[in-house]
């Protein structure tokens, strides 16, 4: 059998070797090969979606020994909670380089740093050893930073740093639960597949462990109080940079929650499950206020990140409280699906940001109005997305969030107050959609041109995708279902 | 085969650097520092290779006084390695100024001096290691004969004489009390409180000195400044793993019951935090690796308190050494190629992407970012900690590393400006193929390591 998943592991990296060989090649050439390469990767990407999962554990396991004396190797995998976001990975990042082909300014370095993103965010989602998992989160930081700091608007070095320092802080703690897991498991190993079957630590070493996970990945996913860092990081880095940012980084927090805190230290994990939901909640409701005072564009989809995101670990900490084990799929479902919805919708905002970005130079609501009228398919564009975002049945996060709030409904109808969060995002974004798109057009806007042939290649895939979720959610939900129907915990 | 040469036989490497040292002399006495540089080299990676065969001995020589272990042999393969990087980066800056030749001599001989820290099983060895790493060091601090390199020399030697009497006086006590100068009696301490820490912190004195520990540092960033570039390239990463290394051999006879760990684990917090503290506020980028060195010195520390209790403790002090000496050197070299000021790396990324890249990558290293060597040194020791029961240690670590982070970016932000014309030198600095060289190897040991760590793992468990 062909290793695909390490196939689609190393393309990209392969790609960006071949450039770093080529360092004289004209920048057409640059971009065929980021773009060739991504591509690639995506069809390798559906090879494996077409292989499918198991219904207990990992699939298509690949491993190899690399440090066999303490137990840490290559291994690498999928089950129904990665298989989605690996294959949502690949078609951002092709898309992103698409959309990244009018980038002149050192093109060479640029596309090499997003393809090393690549191959750490899939890497990140398919490893199933801790060490190599830690390696892959930590090399997507350094290549993040990078991006902003190289190709970001004018505040970048700050916003870069700050970024770079918060996320540190933010998964050096993993690595101590890390070592704490490898310690307590007999004998000592970083397979993750052995820390699930068997939780190694109990008692108030898990918790230790539960609270420097819960750490990291409140960082990154992120949640309020740590949300800081992503408003600044989102408003410097560059469009490209924010729609991977969003729409793939930001799962690696929620999938480490499910893989890590909820998989490996479980019975910690539902012991301290009520604070987390109260932390989602929270988190879900202050993210939509906070988008709601925002006069930015790119600010305000950035905060409805931290609202969507929200609802994420509100469904993970509902698994964890449920008793009954359907209840608990629905909740996981939800949450999952949430994850690949919130790539594509806040993916395609981003990227629509970046195009009005590109044309006006300014992001600033209260300047634009009336643009639907020049700019018919990106202003069409934005309020589907928009619609899809304030969870219209029928587009991409309704069917998430619908079985988000039953479950809650099931286990904890308090929670419920989170769906006040629907509320507000819809008044936001209808507010939005208002000031910038509807309205009589302002004399400073005419003649810009509208999407180009490049930006609607970019756009399509996304907006047929959140259609197509939203509509038939079922051919993504039967793979996440596969897995957490029977998931250990 | 009688005993004494039964035991010089294990000794042969050792006595290569020394007669290496003696003919690089007198080839400068010759006035042909080329060919002192070729005996210096050749005769160093010589004896490298041949204490390859000694790999997994555990053994003593000389009635139990030198030990052959772990220690002493992979003290051998990384510092006689990282003594010839440092010969090539001293030929590269100071090729055609006066006695060249001593300056290659005195860094065989130095690193004969800190051979023997790292393999001593007795009290005399630990002071005689001392006395010879440090006689060397002074006159090559001094070597430049300029104001500031006389004033950093002067420092150094009054400071290494004043702990150096210090740990003598103090060994005294260890004597006394145990009837005997080996370090495999000190388990008879625990009978005598007192005289055990009296000892001990007499120890910590002398070789935290050496180590460049908080609170005997600050020597470290003067003389590093005044000395040249090769030179604290040398003295940072050399003497340093040879001191930390007899550390250990100290420590793995001493009983617990002293509560070394507990003192060391503080030094460690103190050094961590204040190398980086300092580190952070430096503009010139010698003393901000000068205080970069001895903040990862405290890392050091956190596989010395796990000696005896975790069985990662030695591996991990070995592979971190080998990958310190590799990252650290190779940072030194980039600097010695671009200046000593931050302003000279401006757009360093941009003119010389190759060693822009080179740098960004011993810098993450030394922060501790996968895959590189510097994560795997500080993971080892990071578990090394955690299994020792020494987590707050471990907490301590990490938030250290992100302040370092802040310290490192320093130097990697300025890379990526786009560089005003104004601040252009006016004369382009001299190529130096040698340096050139020197990074490049560091910088294939620093990736190698990381990713392949096994090869050192695999032979050390």
């Amino acid at each position: 059998m062909l290793p695909i998943v390490s196939i689609t592991l190393f393309l990209p990296l392969l790609g960006a070797l071949l450039i770093m060989a080529a360092r004289k090649a004209p920048v057409r050439v640059v971009h065929a090969i980021g773009i060739g390469t991504s591509a690639l990767t995506l069809a390798s990407a559906v090879w494996m979606w077409s292989r499918g999962v198991l219904p207990v554990g990992f699939a298509q396991v690949e491993q190899i020994d690399w440090m066999p004396t303490i137990g840490a190797a290559y291994r690498v995998g999928v089950d129904g909670i990665s298989l989605p976001l690996v294959l949502l990975t690949a078609l951002l990042f092709l898309l992103t380089f698409i959309f990244s082909a009018k980038v002149r300014e050192r093109p060479h370095a640029y596309v090499v740093l997003m393809l090393l993103l690549e191959t750490a965010s899939i890497g990140t989602f398919t490893a199933l050893d801790a060490l190599l998992f830690y390696v892959f989160f930590e090399i997507s930081l350094v290549s993040m930073y990078f991006m902003i700091a190289g190709w970001g608007h004018e505040g970048r070095q700050r916003a870069a740093l700050m970024f770079f320092l918060y996320t540190l802080l933010g998964s050096l703690p993993l690595l101590l639960a890390i070592l704490g897991l490898y310690l307590g498991s007999n004998p000592h190993t970083f397979d993750m597949r052995v820390w699930i079957a068997h939780p190694p630590l109990t008692g108030i070493a898990a918790m230790l462990a539960l609270v420097a996970m819960l750490f990291t990945f409140a960082v990154k996913i992120p949640l309020f109080p740590l949300h800081t860092w992503l408003p600044a990081a989102h408003v410097e880095a560059p469009a490209a940079g924010s729609v991977i940012l969003a729409g793939v980084m930001l799962k690696f927090g929620a999938y480490g929650l499910i893989r890590f805190a909820l998989q490996m230290t479980p019975e910690a994990f539902r012991y301290a499950a009520v604070i987390i939901l109260i932390f989602g909640v929270v988190s879900a409701l202050y993210g939509a206020f906070a988008a709601l005072a925002q006069t930015d564009l790119k600010r305000l989809v950035a905060y409805t990140s931290v609202n969507h995101m929200g609802y994420v670990v509100v469904g993970v900490a509902i698994a964890a409280l449920a008793i009954d084990p359907a209840v608990r799929a629905l909740a996981l479902d939800g949450a999952v699906l949430q994850m690949v919805s919130h790539g594509l919708v806040t993916g395609a905002l981003f990227f629509l940001v970046g195009m009005l970005q590109d044309r006006a130079h300014t992001r600033e609501m209260a300047r634009f109005g009336g643009l639907l009228k020049g700019l018919p398919i990106l202003g069409w564009s934005f309020v589907l997305a928009a619609f899809a975002s304030l969870g219209l049945p029928g587009l991409a996060h309704f069917p998430a969030e619908f079985e988000i709030f039953l479950a809650t409904l099931r286990v904890e109808p308090v929670a419920l107050i989170v769906i006040l969060g629907i509320v507000v995002t819809a008044g936001l974004y209808l507010r939005a959609i208002g000031q910038v798109f509807l309205g009589e057009p302002r004399a400073q806007w005419k003649g810009l041109p509208d999407l180009n042939a490049r930006e609607l290649l970019t756009m399509i895939p996304l907006l047929v995708l959140i259609v197509g979720v939203g509509v038939a959610p079922a051919w993504v939900l039967d793979v996440i279902h596969t897995t957490t129907a029977t998931l250990h915990f | 085969m009688t005993s004494m040469a039964h035991d010089l036989a294990f000794l042969i490497p050792e006595i290569l650097v020394l007669l290496t040292g003696a003919g690089t002399l007198v080839c400068e006495m010759l006035r042909r520092p080329r060919t002192a540089l070729t005996v210096a080299v050749s005769g160093l990676l010589l004896a490298t290779a041949l204490t390859l065969p000694l790999l997994g001995v555990d053994t003593s020589v000389f009635s139990g006084t030198f030990r052959i272990d772990a220690l002493s042999i992979w003290a051998k393969l990384i510092l006689l390695p990282a003594t010839v990087l440092s010969l090539l980066l001293a030929r590269a800056e100071l090729h055609g100024s006066d006695r060249e030749g001593t300056v290659y001599s005195l860094l065989c001989f130095t690193t004969f001096g800190a051979l023997v820290l790292a393999g001593s099983g007795d009290l005399m060895f630990l002071v005689l290691g001392v006395l010879l790493s440090g006689l060397g060091a002074f006159a090559l601090v001094a070597y430049p004969r300029n104001d500031a390199a006389t004033e950093a020399a002067m420092k150094f030697f009054v400071f290494a004489s004043v702990t150096g009497s210090v740990m003598i006086f103090g060994l005294t006590y260890w004597f006394g009390a145990t009837g005997s100068t080996l370090l495999g009696a000190l388990a008879g301490l625990d009978k005598a409180p007192l005289a055990a820490a009296v000892g001990l912190i007499a120890v910590i004195v002398g070789l935290g000195y050496k180590a460049s520990l908080v609170p005997f540092h600050f020597w470290a960033p003067d003389a590093y400044e005044g000395a040249p570039l090769s030179v604290a390239a040398y003295l940072s990463v050399v003497p340093k793993i040879g001191a930390i290394f007899a550390l250990v051999q100290v420590v793995r006879d001493l009983p617990v019951s002293g509560g070394w760990p507990l003192l060391l684990a503080a030094i460690a917090v103190l050094t961590m935090t204040v190398g980086y503290l300092a580190a952070l506020v430096q503009d010139n980028v010698v003393r901000l690796l000068a205080y970069s060195s001895i903040a990862q010195a405290g890392y050091f520390l956190l596989g010395v308190v796990a000696v005896g209790v975790s069985p990662l403790a030695l591996p991990a002090l070995i592979v971190f050494a080998a990958a310190y000496a590799a990252m650290n050197l190779g940072a030194f070299a980039v600097a010695l190629q671009t200046g000593r000021t931050l302003d000279a790396f401006a757009g360093l990324g941009h003119k010389n992407p190759a060693v822009g890249v080179a740098m960004v990558l011993f810098l993450l290293s030394l922060t501790g970012i996968p895959p590189l060597a510097g994560f795997v040194g500080k993971f080892l020791l990071f578990g090394a900690a955690i299994d020792a029961h020494f987590t707050w240690l471990a907490v301590v670590a990490i938030f250290n590393s992100v302040l370092s982070l802040a310290v490192y970016l320093r130097i990697v932000v300025p890379m990526y400006r786009q560089r005003s014309d104004a601040a252009a030198p006016i004369f382009a600095p001299e190529p130096m193929p040698l340096a050139r060289l020197v990074w490049a190897i560091a910088f294939v040991f620093t990736l190698g390591i990381g990713l392949a760590a096994q090869v050192l793992l695999g032979r050390l468990t």
